[in-house]
């Protein structure tokens, strides 16, 4: 008689393992008898099978005490109960990826056979990957420890109609498995251990917890993680978009929120204006309804919080920085806070760079400006103004500092050549917005062209407006999709009547009968350029050229660095830093190295540079360690949140505006019991990142989840069946299963 | 002969469809099922089974699967189910109109634990809590045993000497969820064996009655004696069940009692089902060690052939009874009837063993201890309780 | 018997609190499992008693002389558990217990073998929240029909497909006049505590019905219980709603466009030729016709059982 002893799992095939074993002696000939225990298993719990064949009638219906052979359907199944009662010379098989060496520690003196069950069913489709069935395989692999010919396993799978990829996991199993025995004493094999002691119905001590570890019967356990939210991944300058949102969504902490700004940004007020806002183009809520206006959040913290107290500085180094605009000002802010003695060098005659000269204030009042600006200067930076640093300067300030940082900005403005009228005619827009912003120019009555596609073209163009102007178009060769500027500056500007001609390139001012006139090409969109833009090309028809009335044309078509400043040789690398050819390391950062175009680009900047300045002066490297994967929106569970419109700020409506340079945005306003940033901040995902929302542990089925701290919860991994409804649950890509 | 490799459960659903086809030319079969744990695939069998002229009906309770079988008999069809334990216990009251209805349906009992506290192994007490339904019962140790003794139920059921329902007990999970091989008979083989069911009593338009209504004592005196006598009939018709079953599937079935060894046996044991399995070995050991030791199966509990059973113990002077089953207030079932069968045998010393009570596994090794103390008894006593699960 | 592994001391209890502890043998993913952490979650603390039948949630119990369970607990006959819980509520009554008594039973149970017991406590207004977790087979055993098996689901008992419609106990309960019957959804947390809390605060019968999802009964990932029914919900096939006085009618959750096949694909029990989607769409149509119908005829008051 051979009895085989299968520990196995229910609802998992354990059992008709056993039959199929069965029906390969039954087949040749023999008595048989296959059965399983049966209890309160469910799916997943322990259980064995048994096998017995013999040349007898098999009469013995008891439980199998001394197998001759046991089989382990699943390697977590695994345990000293195991050898209970096994025959010396008995296989133990064992359903793992290991080869039976691996368990000389556990197993010494046994024979030990491994097969990769698992693999095998997985990779012919039986069953799933988190529950593959490997009866079939187990069966082949058995077959051949048993002696079997592979023509009796095949029999018994077709009798009891297994057919298709069984029978190849069988071979595969059969031809795979390997076996020896391990060295070493075998261990005295221990009768299986026996129930409890026996409780009387009336006893006192009764109705206490099963200790069932069911964590015994899981493959997978639930494990939690932090992605990149895709706000942060999305921010030039590094900011926990998510983080200060948050603070706002789960405490209305201002402050806490401003706090988390100023880690990484001085100017949360001025980028809470004027920032085109890549976190809410990236904001997976886009994806849902609408993305959290991440941007009037942070103009209503920065105006609404408790601002801190600058620091001073604490360490003997004195850093240079060349240039006061955002990057300037970002990298001087860095460097105090590191404790740094910064001394700030401007050519020009006052602090803030194209912040002060290029933005009008109708977009960034000044006292938001001067505020920040005063903030940054306050943490005991030495700042100086008509300051004008060239190429022999910068080399005199790498003998007086310890580090200097070269943020000047793009002096070079691109031009145009529209004949021998454009003198008098034509104007920079940057200068002209200077000369604006001083009340220096005005253009009462003129028709105003402003050339260009960019933010400072719609600036020129509605500051135009501003200084008088009659009318003001904006002549551009691409269409308004290909416009580089802010979307929403657009609107607002043809709110305010200033008129788009798309598809139109200038060619040259003339005069004629009636006055001035600039003289236009109409353009198609042709092939990509190396920008991947489409290249406009001249319409050929008979009104492809046209007449514009003007009295002044504004030139907005880009800028680029004067990189005359810097020394013979040097180079701007990775965007941003030089080679040490002087004295004291020089950085280069902002447009001046990298042509971004935006004050948070700058901000993002400045600080690297700090951080390079502080590693190269101390070898002490704070920058952030690599970022999580990014959570986008398939990380996230939409339908557990509703659909909620955003807070819409408020707008000085277009006619009133046109004629001042008051603010035109005026944020988010409060109203009576409605906290208009808390109530936006509230749609806020919190994507990848625990916000405590408790909806794992709430749907937790076996209640083994606790909350036991900040962002802190524990699984019992006694009990966890590893059933995964928490990570299906997790609406922001959080909790996640782990295979075991 | 044909062996599968099947379960108890399969082969007692086998058999009852090949029963229920065999009536095709007749009026056809219709049961009721409702599942139970051990039972489940023997309903999951006859659902799945393409019958000719036959339907099985999915009701809602154990009272409405008798309930089912109950119409459908009177209507003249072959009837049958399946149930257990608590479900058997459900089942009851119609269990008993079955049997005062002398309709010749056979049951499967899947003998199970009766509950609450709820448990799911073999014990005999739920098919004996049915011992006074005026049906016959039949206790099977082996798979080949079950099949062939629906077959006969069957048979003997529907012979108009008999007319009562037989109920047909396997052991829970030990064979109803055991594979083994068995062989199970040909359609055609059935047929031969079984005629069609001819019910004497059929609900008849042409002379319309009244079946089962209010009842005076004295037309209910009557009505039980005619259940006694239809009772008393049973050995010869059972007996002729057998041959006739030999004759035709070349083996004989076990009868109501099988004495082993019991010719010089001094002591023997007394069991049904697969403990009569374990007990064989146990009694083949001893008598291969000198001791004159003997046993005897109980096929039939009902009715309870009294002169049989003193035949088969022989000269025994010492019995033994194992009953997994307790009546709470008197002792095990078995042993009761027993005792009422030995009034004539005073000389006999019998002894009551209450042993695997709620289905704990009873091996050779517990049987051993059992014989060990009947040998040795100075006297019988009240029932022994041998508890077998630690 | 289940034999113990060597690493599961069966000599040391521990007594917990909580109505169903960790540690129970309940499949993973279960959908009753998570009805009773709901109900846990809905009572606030307060501890019932629970009166429950022959079901998977017996079994969940475990075997004596431990138990999963942390409150009283009867184990009752199949057919029972309405009668069972009556006694208890009375006693309960007349002795000024506030605890609740729940039956919380499966679909067989309710629909099938427990109907006769489950009217006649609904008719005297028993005193009782009566819970069922339909998973819509005979789970415990396998996988039977029950007659809360929808339509063309293919058993072990209906391997062609049933050929019954589900019956709607929903219409049964309002029939009776019941103070309050709700459908209950394991994916919309909220809701099913309110109702818990509905119910907790009524008097009288109240019946509560929840999808159960079944991994092992419905084929089905455990890892998705949650969102099957969400599916459900969703795509209208299980409509949550409430009925006051067995007359007013409040629907919670209205179909939000889910496709039936989120809901279908996704069981292999539906994976089956005997399906007819349509035939499903159908009844699904019917139904809201039914619903929308009722409320506004009858509706809810706005301030009846404890709106959000």
């Amino acid at each position: 008689m051979i009895e085989l002893t299968i520990y196995g799992r229910g609802g998992r095939g354990g059992v008709t393992l056993a039959k199929l074993i069965a029906t390969t002696y039954f087949l040749r000939g023999k008595h048989v008898q296959a059965f399983g225990v049966y209890g309160a298993e469910r799916s997943g719990a322990p259980i064995q099978a048994y096998m017995r064949a013999d040349d007898e009638e098999i009469t013995n219906h008891n439980q199998i005490q001394e197998p001759d052979h046991v089989i382990v359907v699943e390697q977590t199944l695994l345990g000293p109960h195991v050898l209970s009662g096994l025959k010396p010379d008995g296989w133990i098989i064992i359903n793992t990826h290991e080869a039976p060496e691996s368990f000389a520690e556990s197993l010494p003196g046994r024979r030990v056979a491994t097969v990769d069950a698992n693999a095998i069913a997985v990779a012919h489709g039986l069953g799933t990957k988190t529950v593959p069935i490997v009866n079939t395989a187990l069966l082949g692999a058995a077959g051949k420890l048993l002696e079997l010919e592979f023509a009796d396993v095949e029999a018994a799978l077709a009798e009891m109609k297994f057919g298709g990829a069984n029978v190849t996991v069988a071979r595969e199993a059969y031809d795979a498995v390997v076996g020896q025995r391990l060295a070493g004493k075998a261990q005295p094999s221990k009768q299986r251990a026996a129930n409890g002691p026996v409780v009387g119905i009336l006893d006192e001590e009764v109705g206490g917890m099963p200790v069932i570890r069911t964590g015994t019967w899981a493959s997978r356990r639930p494990s939690r993680h932090e992605l990149m939210p895709a706000c942060n991944d999305g921010c030039p300058a590094g900011n926990d978009v998510r983080g200060f949102v948050q603070a706002v969504a789960q405490r209305k902490d201002y402050d806490a929120a401003l706090a988390i700004i100023l880690k990484t940004s001085p100017f949360p007020g001025i980028c809470g204006r004027v920032c085109p806002a890549p976190c809410m183009e990236a904001c997976n809520r886009r994806a849902h309804d609408e993305p959290v206006n991440v941007r009037d959040i942070e103009r209503y913290i920065s105006d609404h919080a408790v601002w801190p107290q600058p620091t001073r500085p604490t360490r003997n180094e004195r850093v240079a920085v060349v240039g006061s605009g955002p990057a300037g000002l970002s990298a001087t802010y860095h460097l105090a806070r590191l404790g740094y003695h910064v001394t700030l060098l401007e050519a020009g005659d006052e602090i803030g760079g194209v912040m002060r000269t290029g933005i009008p204030s109708y977009r960034l009042p000044r006292h938001v400006l001067d505020h920040e600006i005063s903030f940054i200067l306050r943490h005991g930076v030495e700042a100086k103004t008509r300051q004008h640093v060239d190429r022999a300067a910068l080399l005199k300030l790498t003998n007086e500092y310890a580090a200097v940082f070269v943020a000047t900005g793009l002096q070079e403005l691109r031009s145009l050549n529209l004949g021998n009228l454009a003198a008098d005619m034509v104007m920079q827009g940057i200068d002209f917005l200077d000369q604006a912003r001083r009340g220096h120019v005005h253009l009462t009555g003129q028709r105003v062209v402003v050339l260009g596609g960019g933010n400072t073209a719609m600036d020129a163009a509605r500051t135009a407006l501003r200084v008088g102007a009659r009318n003001v178009r904006v002549v551009y060769r691409r269409t308004r999709a290909e416009m580089p500027a802010i979307a929403e500056e657009i609107d607002e500007a043809l709110e305010e009547r200033i008129q788009l001609d798309e598809l139109v390139a200038p060619l040259r001012l003339h005069n004629n009968a009636t006055g001035t006139v600039l003289t236009c090409q109409r353009m198609k969109l042709g092939e990509p350029d190396e920008s991947g833009r489409r290249r406009p090309v001249p319409l050929e028809s008979e009104d492809a050229i046209f007449e514009i009335e003007c009295d002044k044309v504004l030139l907005a078509l880009g800028q680029s660095g004067d990189l005359s400043i810097l020394p013979e040789g040097s180079d701007v690398r990775h965007g941003e830093q030089l080679l040490g050819l002087t004295a004291a390391p020089v950085f280069a950062g902002g447009d001046f190295a990298t042509n971004a175009g935006t004050v948070t680009a700058a901000i993002g900047s400045g600080r690297r540079a700090a951080l390079h300045i502080h590693k190269t002066l101390t070898d002490e490297d704070l920058f952030p360690p690599p970022p999580a994967p990014v959570a986008g929106p398939e990380a996230i569970r939409m339908h557990v949140f509703s659909h909620q419109p955003r807070e819409k700020p408020a707008i000085i409506p277009a006619e009133v505006r046109r004629g001042s340079f008051t603010e035109v945005r005026l944020g988010l306003i409060d109203e009576p019991g409605h906290e208009a940033a808390y109530e936006e901040a509230l749609r806020c995902f919190s994507c990848g990142v625990c916000n405590e929302c408790d909806r794992c542990l709430t749907y937790c089925p076996e209640g083994v989840m606790l909350h036991d701290g900040d962002c802190r919860y524990s699984f019992n991994f006694d009990y966890c069946k590893g059933c995964g409804i928490c990570a299906s649950q997790c609406p922001r890509g959080v909790v996640f299963m782990q295979e075991l | 002969m044909a062996r599968t490799l099947v379960t108890g459960n399969h082969a007692a659903g086998a058999a009852l469809a090949l029963a229920g086809e065999a009536n095709r030319d007749a009026r056809g079969c219709c049961a009721g099922a409702y599942p139970i744990t051990p039972q489940t695939e023997i309903i999951e069998y006859l659902r799945a089974f393409n019958f000719t002229k036959g339907h099985i009906v999915p009701v809602e309770s154990e009272h409405s699967a008798m309930g089912v079988c109950i119409g459908a008999a009177l209507a003249g069809a072959r009837s049958f189910t399946a149930s257990s334990s608590n479900g058997l216990a459900y089942m009851n009251e119609n269990v008993f109109a079955a049997g005062y209805y002398r309709l010749p349906i056979v049951m499967i009992a899947v003998n199970r634990t009766l509950g609450p506290p709820w448990n799911i192994w073999v014990d005999q007490g739920d098919s004996l809590s049915l011992r006074d339904a005026a049906w016959t019962q039949f206790y099977c140790e082996s798979h080949q045993d079950l099949v062939d003794t629906i077959l006969v139920a069957f048979r003997m059921s529907e012979d108009h000497r008999v007319l009562l329902p037989a109920l047909v007990a396997e052991d829970g999970f030990i064979l109803s969820h055991t594979q083994m091989a068995v062989d199970i008979p040909a359609q055609d083989l059935v047929e031969k064996y079984l005629p069609k069911l001819n019910l004497p009593h059929q609900l008849d338009f042409e002379h319309a009655a009244t079946v089962g209504g209010l009842t005076w004592p004295r037309e209910t005196e009557k009505h039980r004696r005619e259940i006694q006598s239809a009772m008393e009939n049973v050995p010869a018709v059972l007996n002729e069940a057998l041959d006739e079953f030999a004759a035709v599937f070349g083996r004989r079935p076990d009868g109501a009692f099988t004495a082993e060894y019991t010719e010089d046996a001094e002591t023997v044991l007394v069991a049904c089902n697969t403990m009569a399995r374990t007990l064989r070995r146990v009694v083949k050991d001893r008598r291969e060690r000198g001791e004159k030791v003997g046993m005897v199966k109980v096929k039939l509990f009902r009715p309870f052939l009294r002169d049989a059973f003193i035949h088969a113990i022989g000269s025994a002077k010492r019995v033994g009874v194992l009953d997994r089953n307790h009546s709470p207030g008197s002792g095990g079932i078995f042993w009761g009837e027993i005792a009422t069968t030995l009034r004539q045998r005073p000389d006999v010393l019998l002894q009551d063993y209450l042993v695997g009570l709620g289905g704990g596994d009873v091996t050779p090794q517990i049987i051993e201890e059992i014989l060990d103390d009947l040998k040795q008894r100075k006297q019988a006593e009240e029932p022994v309780w041998k508890e077998v699960a630690a | 018997m289940s034999t113990a592994t060597s690493d599961t001391p069966t000599n040391t209890f521990v007594r917990c609190d909580g109505i169903l502890r960790p540690g129970n043998t309940n499949c993973a993913g279960c959908g009753m499992s998570l009805g009773l952490q709901f109900l846990e979650q809905g009572l606030d603390g307060e501890k019932p008693t629970l009166c429950i039948p022959a079901c998977c949630g017996i079994v969940t119990a475990g075997q004596f002389p431990t138990s999963a369970y942390g409150v009283p607990t009867v184990a009752t006959t199949f057919a029972s558990s309405p009668a069972v819980a009556t006694g208890v509520s009375v006693v309960r009554r007349l002795n000024q217990e506030p605890n609740p008594t729940v039956c919380w039973t499966g679909d067989g149970g309710t629909y099938d073998i427990g109907m006769a017991t489950l009217s006649a406590a609904a008719e005297r207004n028993e005193d009782i929240i009566y819970v069922c977790y339909d998973n819509e087979i005979y789970g415990n055993t396998g996988g039977q029909r029950s007659s809360a098996t929808p339509l063309g689901v293919r058993t072990t008992t209906t391997a062609a497909g049933k050929t019954e419609r589900k019956k709607d106990i929903m219409g049964i309960m309002a029939a009776h006049r019941v103070p309050y019957a709700a459908t209950l959804s394991v994916a919309h947390r909220d809701d099913f505590l309110r109702k818990i809390r509905t119910a907790r605060r009524t008097r009288g019968f109240r019946f509560l019905l929840l999808l159960s999802p079944c991994p092992t009964g419905w084929k089905s990932e455990p890892t998705e219980s949650v969102d099957l029914i969400r599916a459900a919900v969703g795509c209208g096939l299980f409509p949550i709603y409430e009925v006051f006085d067995g007359v007013r009618y409040r629907i919670n959750i209205r179909p939000d466009g889910t496709p039936l096949a989120e809901y279908l694909d996704g069981q292999r029990r539906y994976h089956s030729k005997t399906i007819d989607r349509d035939e499903i769409r159908a009844e699904i149509r019917a139904q809201w016709a039914f619903l929308e119908g009722m409320e506004k005829a009858f509706p809810a008051g706005k301030d009846e059982g404890n709106p959000a």
